[in-house]
């Protein structure tokens, strides 16, 4: 008996849960979780749980920096943002550093689930790798899978790992291809590289693939990404739209 | 108030095992949790009464016991008590006030907590965890596992 693990098996049963992941770090995965969760809260309560609790970057990316979550009997209050809410660590710790040895990031990341107050969505935000993240959401839940990568062969073959364990697992998941392209005045810039490479790997794996462009004019949104409605956003309604809605589990 | 979701753990948590080995009623349950979360004790016993209501721990009562924590620096190798980083968790707590961090997430410990001999915050805290010590069910006693 564990009142955690119950607790937070709880928090995310009869839910819809969207895990943003990659194997690799660097490729934006903060960016799409938090461009996917505003997308799928313009129609339903949706929440966004940082479960990199290293970086903690979607308190960067919404200006919550320094902010303290409150906490009431429903438990942790999501910072709001229209019907979304924003849960992380930062709101936690403030603008702490946290070093923690691999043992607890677990327990810290359980611990996020079981305490926050959730709506019927639930995006998580997962740190890069293989490790306890993927594990404890296995344990907790049956979650969609979206993989993030960057077009270099590098990436896309570091990423291949997490695809062959998800394939393994029975998931199947959407691959975003992050920045992809960049829009020279209708033409397609590829600075990091073709797409032959990641569609052979997406063809191997049998996934729908959103490529989502490079917009400098992101970065004038971080700390207000709430606001960004640029063509990034856009073409990540479509793995809004890939996901869909099937009915929820009744675990 | 997060005494409350406390609260909601274990019972969801106590719930499941008596369902699990088909019990209908709960007499006592016994939970463990580490003193330097500070959690309130009336506030989570209010809690429990309140949410224990209509299932099958409504006539069970909470027994609570602090466990102060053993802290061992895995860089040096030096073992320290709770009183010792007192002064560091005592600062923690006025920073934050209420709902400092340490209260809602005690695995986050090591965070907090550098080593008094050596600074490093490579510290394993043992134990941490709010556990269930004890079910008694119709007269009879067992540990939670």
């Amino acid at each position: 008996m564990e009142p955690l693990e119950a607790l937070a098996r709880t928090k995310l049963s009869n839910k819809r849960v969207i895990a943003v992941m990659s194997a690799k770090g660097g490729v934006g995965k903060s960016i799409i979780s938090a461009l996917l969760s505003l997308s799928f809260s313009s129609s339903r309560q949706t929440t966004l749980i940082d479960l990199d609790i290293h970086t903690m970057a979607s308190t960067k990316l919404f200006g919550l920096e320094g902010k303290v979550h409150e906490v009431n009997k429903k438990g942790i209050v999501p910072f709001s943002f229209g019907k979304l809410g924003v849960i992380s660590l930062g709101g936690i710790v403030k603008d702490r550093y946290v070093v923690l040895p691999g043992s607890n990031t677990r327990d810290v990341m359980q611990s996020l689930i079981a305490y926050s107050d959730v709506g019927e969505i639930i995006v998580f935000d997962l740190p890069p790798g293989l490790g306890d993240e993927v594990l404890l959401l296995e344990h907790l839940t049956d979650f969609t899978p979206i993989v993030v990568t960057i077009p270099s062969k590098v990436s896309v073959k570091v990423v291949e790992y997490l695809l062959r364990y998800l394939k393994e697992r029975g998931k199947r998941p959407v691959l975003v291809v992050n920045m992809a392209y960049f829009d020279c005045n209708g033409k397609k810039a590829r600075p990091f590289g073709g797409m032959d490479y990641v569609k052979n790997v997406s063809e191997k794996y049998g996934l729908s693939l959103v490529e989502a462009p490079i917009d400098p004019e992101i970065e004038d949104y971080i700390g207000r990404i709430h606001e960004y409605n640029g063509v990034v956003r856009s073409k990540i309604k479509e793995v809004e739209n890939l996901v869909g809605f099937p009915p929820y589990s009744s675990s | 108030m997060h005494e409350w979701s406390v609260a909601e753990g274990i019972l969801r948590s106590v719930i499941e095992w008596a369902k699990e080995n088909n019990l209908d009623s709960v007499r006592k349950v016994k939970v463990a949790i580490p003193s330097f979360t500070f959690l309130e004790l009336d506030i989570l016993k209010e809690a429990y009464d309140t949410l224990k209501r209509g299932t099958v721990l409504e006539k069970s009562s909470l027994e609570v016991v602090y466990k102060d924590p053993l802290f061992k620096c895995r860089n040096c190798g030096n073992t320290f008590n709770l009183n010792q980083v007192l002064g560091e968790l005592n600062e923690v707590r006025e920073e934050f006030g209420e709902e400092y961090p340490l209260h809602l997430v005690p695995g986050l410990a090591p965070a907090f907590i550098k080593c008094p001999k050596c600074g490093s915050n490579d510290v394993e805290v043992s134990p941490q965890d709010i556990t269930i010590e004890e079910v008694e069910v119709n007269g009879t006693a067992g540990s939670s596992g």
